[in-house]
């Protein structure tokens, strides 16, 4: 829906906007409404850079309480306005993208940090403060959320609930999910929910499950509770240079099977280890896959993790030991990695094709994609690494990039380009057992791949979605769910 | 067109969040326009046709930036949208397109040339409004110049160039700033001392940047009195240093903790993190007379993160960030000039 802005329903419903929120908390002018018609997906960003147009919202409401949330769910059901929650507006899917214009609902000023419990060792915070500020909170008491994307500084806890988000140290903490303990929701008709208040129970299925990673397309999360941890006594890394990436993979696997607990691992492919790794790191690794890991908590038992991690990467493995410094290198520059100059960029065509699967699956999946990439679009380079290890399997970061001289200049054709690339790769993941993704989200990039994702459970899917929001307003086109 | 000195920041800013929690007023405003990404996006936009000076909404944006350069120095890259911002502003007078309030007030300050000399000496030192309207401070610098035993002149006036900078309006600025170093030439100063960081930034950074030679040294006081070897009797005790924005994100200098390390300040951290600014908006130097609402906002954000509000000494570099935090923060605000006084 798109309303007039010279139209008098357009005053009629920001009179109403305005009565909820206060009238400095709605946003009409164009200024603040192309604000919020760009994220990080590569589609929006090359239509600017080509002097396209994308679509905007009518309004941009800021709520400051759950409240005032709920205000607006009842407005927009009212006059059937599609609603679009704003977190950071970080995101690589398009998720948050105005597509069918209406109210983008912008939740930074709900950026409170409610309450932290050093008893639980919780922490509850309104969903729309920066995670940096949540995390630089939780320091100040001497504890961390040990939540730390690359993302950290620009994204919104809201935001990593939304999209299931990750973390470097997901391997020992878990991911978003695995660190929620519950939420407060305010659904699509303007209800208030609170989910369970703990995670571990047998109290009928997990609705907080059901909201995580629901895009906004189920609701708003207004409130979260999360675990907390001390900071560690010691974090110790290492890094190791294979031979090759498969040899790597299976020192990795070993380490993972072997139930030490590192906190985090990365294994980056030849490629990249030679074109990424080195560029950020500012040295020289033109050959093999570069491995890094830690491990972090009490310093004695880290210790003893790491004798038993470094037998099986040099003694199992013959992994060239570039020492702790060469860990070090990579902790201390993990965000570095993800800057313009070091991070892909417009004009260049680049997307993530972030996939999960078992280690029965990962390599075939990671083989599969750089065929089809390498094959079927030869002015694009492929690389990948290995970001997030579980005790069963891993996830493929695994990036296209087309030079920006060999991306069409007419926008739609950019476009075409770019979406058979996703089409081809991420059939072919899908077609070895890979699932579609593992913290980057659905969004508006990858709805189109949701059907086939679920098969038979998709029905179900959408039945909790017309049940939840009977007008179809919240974040529609998203997800793979009806636009409107 | 000015902007197109920062290419750099222009191509990579408009896509890039990576100091998006650094954005002051985004972070009281709350609003994606206030954030070095959108501002660059929309100054790429002027390229495309997407975006025009005729939206007054975007050049209010472009004025409503808080200057605080912490998304320069926290940048691997050190990508200058900072300096990209200005640049736009001075697009925008020069295609006649500054908002009114900002017309008005330029106007005043190129007004504002002349200025006195009283006292003796080649030493001199520079009493801005901004300082001479808070007393305290003006007094403690006084004392604080007495003490260092060299025979100094006091000079006052007007706009040296920085407000008119700021405001984009550079050949205004050139004509100020060429009419001071000429009257310090005159008076015969060999060395020039302020206490406001933001006039130690346009004479040590802007004038050179003009082409403008002051044939002089120029001392932020801090410096001064470590050079000079004052002696403090007393023990500053324990204070909360904020960080200020030109003396450490535009590369001032470190003078001010060299001084509190002479002033035997113990020095706690202040808030969560080094990170942000604590400043409002100091390096936007007027952005008080055009946004008081947002400086408020600032000054607000700023206490909500003192340990004590009520107890906690803070301690600033210029009386422009005393002055809010104190009105607005209610917290006991400091100049770096009041406590070196303090401890003669």
């Amino acid at each position: 829906m798109t309303v007039k802005p010279d139209s008098y329903m357009y005053e009629m419903i920001r009179t109403e906007l305005t009565d909820a929120v206060g009238e400095a908390n709605v946003d009409v002018k164009f200024a603040d409404k192309f604000g919020h018609s760009i994220d990080y997906y590569w589609i929006p960003e090359m239509w600017h850079d080509r002097g396209r147009k994308c679509p905007q919202p009518d309004f941009v409401v800021h709520p400051g309480s759950t409240e005032e949330v709920v205000k607006v769910m009842k407005i927009a059901n009212q006059y059937r306005i599609p609603v679009v929650p704003w977190g950071g507006g970080s995101g690589s899917q398009g998720g948050a993208l105005p597509i069918y214009n209406g109210i983008v609902l912008d939740m930074k000023r709900m950026n409170k940090v409610i309450k932290v419990d050093k008893t639980a060792l919780t922490v509850t915070a309104q969903t729309g403060i920066i995670t940096k500020h949540l995390e630089w909170a939780c320091n100040k008491e001497g504890l961390s959320t040990m939540h730390l994307p690359a993302s950290i500084s620009c994204s919104t806890i809201g935001g990593f609930l939304a999209h299931r988000g990750t973390g470097v140290l997901s391997t020992k903490y878990g991911k978003i999910e695995d660190m929620v303990m519950s939420l407060e929701v305010v659904t699509p008709t303007g209800e208030v929910i609170r989910t369970l208040p703990v995670p571990r129970h047998a109290s009928g299925p997990d609705l907080t499950m059901l909201f995580l990673g629901s895009e906004g397309t189920l609701g708003v999360i207004t409130e979260v509770t999360l675990k907390i941890h001390p900071q560690p006594e010691s974090r110790q890394f290492r890094a190791y240079i294979f031979k090759d990436f498969h040899t790597a993979m299976q020192a990795g696997q070993t380490l993972m099977r072997s139930r030490l607990q590192p906190c985090a691992m990365r294994l980056y492919d030849e490629t990249e280890t030679k074109t990424h790794v080195s560029k950020v790191f500012g040295i020289n690794l033109d050959k093999g896959a570069y491995l890094v890991f830690g491990f972090d908590g009490r310093k004695d038992i880290v210790d003893l993790q790491m004798k038993h991690a470094r037998e099986i990467m040099e003694d199992q493995f013959k992994g060239q030991d570039l020492g702790a410094k060469g860990g070090e290198w990579w902790w201390e520059n993990k965000y570095k990695f993800f800057y313009p100059g070091y991070m892909f960029h417009v004009p260049q065509a680049f997307g993530t094709l972030d996939t999960v699967a078992d280690f029965s699956h990962i390599e075939n999946v990671y083989w599969a994609m750089k065929k089809v990439v390498n094959t079927e679009f030869p002015d694009a380079r492929f690389i990948g690494h290995f970001s997030h290890w579980y005790d069963w399997g891993c996830m493929l970061y695994a990036r296209f990039i087309f030079p920006g001289d060999k991306v069409p200049p007419n926008a739609q054709e950019a476009a075409a380009l770019y979406n058979a690339v996703w089409d081809r790769a991420i059939r072919a993941a899908i077609r070895e057992g890979g699932v579609i993704n593992e913290h980057h989200g659905v969004g508006l990039k990858l709805g189109r791949y949701v059907k086939d994702l679920y098969g038979t459970a998709m029905p179900v899917l959408e039945g909790i979605k017309a049940k939840l929001d009977p007008n179809g307003i919240m974040n529609p086109g998203k997800m793979g769910f009806a636009g409107c | 067109m000015h902007i197109d000195k920062y290419e750099d920041a222009i191509m990579n800013c408009r896509f890039c969040f990576m100091c998006r929690h650094l954005s002051a007023i985004g972070n009281v405003r709350f609003t994606e326009v206030d954030t070095p990404r959108v501002r660059a996006a929309m100054i790429y936009g002027l390229r495309t046709g997407t975006n025009s000076f005729e939206d007054e909404d975007f050049v209010d944006a472009l004025y409503r930036s808080d200057l605080s350069a912490c998304c320069r120095r926290n940048c691997v890259n050190g990508y200058d949208e900072n300096g990209l911002c200005l640049a736009a502003r001075a697009d925008a007078v020069e295609a006649g397109h500054a908002p009114e309030a900002v017309k008005k007030l330029a106007a005043q300050y190129a007004k504002k040339t002349g200025w006195t000399a009283t006292g003796k000496g080649d030493v001199a030192y520079f009493l801005d409004e901004t300082t001479a309207a808070d007393k305290k401070t003006a007094d403690a610098a006084k004392k604080l110049m007495t003490a260092a035993k060299a025979p100094f002149k006091t000079i006052t006036g007007g706009c040296i160039g920085k407000a008119l900078k700021v405001l984009g309006y550079l050949g205004e600025a050139k004509v100020s700033a060429e009419a001071f170093a000429a009257f310090l030439k005159a008076e015969g100063v060999k060395t020039l001392v302020v206490s406001n960081p933001a006039a130690f930034d346009a004479l040590t950074k802007d004038y050179p940047e003009m082409g403008i030679k002051l044939g002089c040294k120029v001392y932020c006081i801090s410096g001064y009195l470590v050079a000079s070897k004052v002696a403090f009797r007393k023990a500053a005790g324990e204070v909360y240093y904020l960080a200020d924005d030109f003396m450490r994100n535009y590369d001032g200098c470190a003078c001010p903790e060299k001084l509190l390390k002479a002033l035997k300040a113990v020095n706690k951290p202040f808030g969560t993190n080094d990170e942000e600014t604590y400043c409002c908006g100091e390096g936007a130097v007027v952005l008080d007379k055009l946004y008081p609402d947002v400086v408020k906002a600032l000054a607000e954000y700023v206490a909500a993160r003192a340990d004590d509000p009520k107890k906690d000494r803070i301690v600033v570099l210029s009386a422009y960030t005393k002055k809010y935090l104190a009105k607005y923060g209610k917290l006991d605000v400091v100049t770096m000039d009041e406590l070196a006084a303090s401890c003669l």
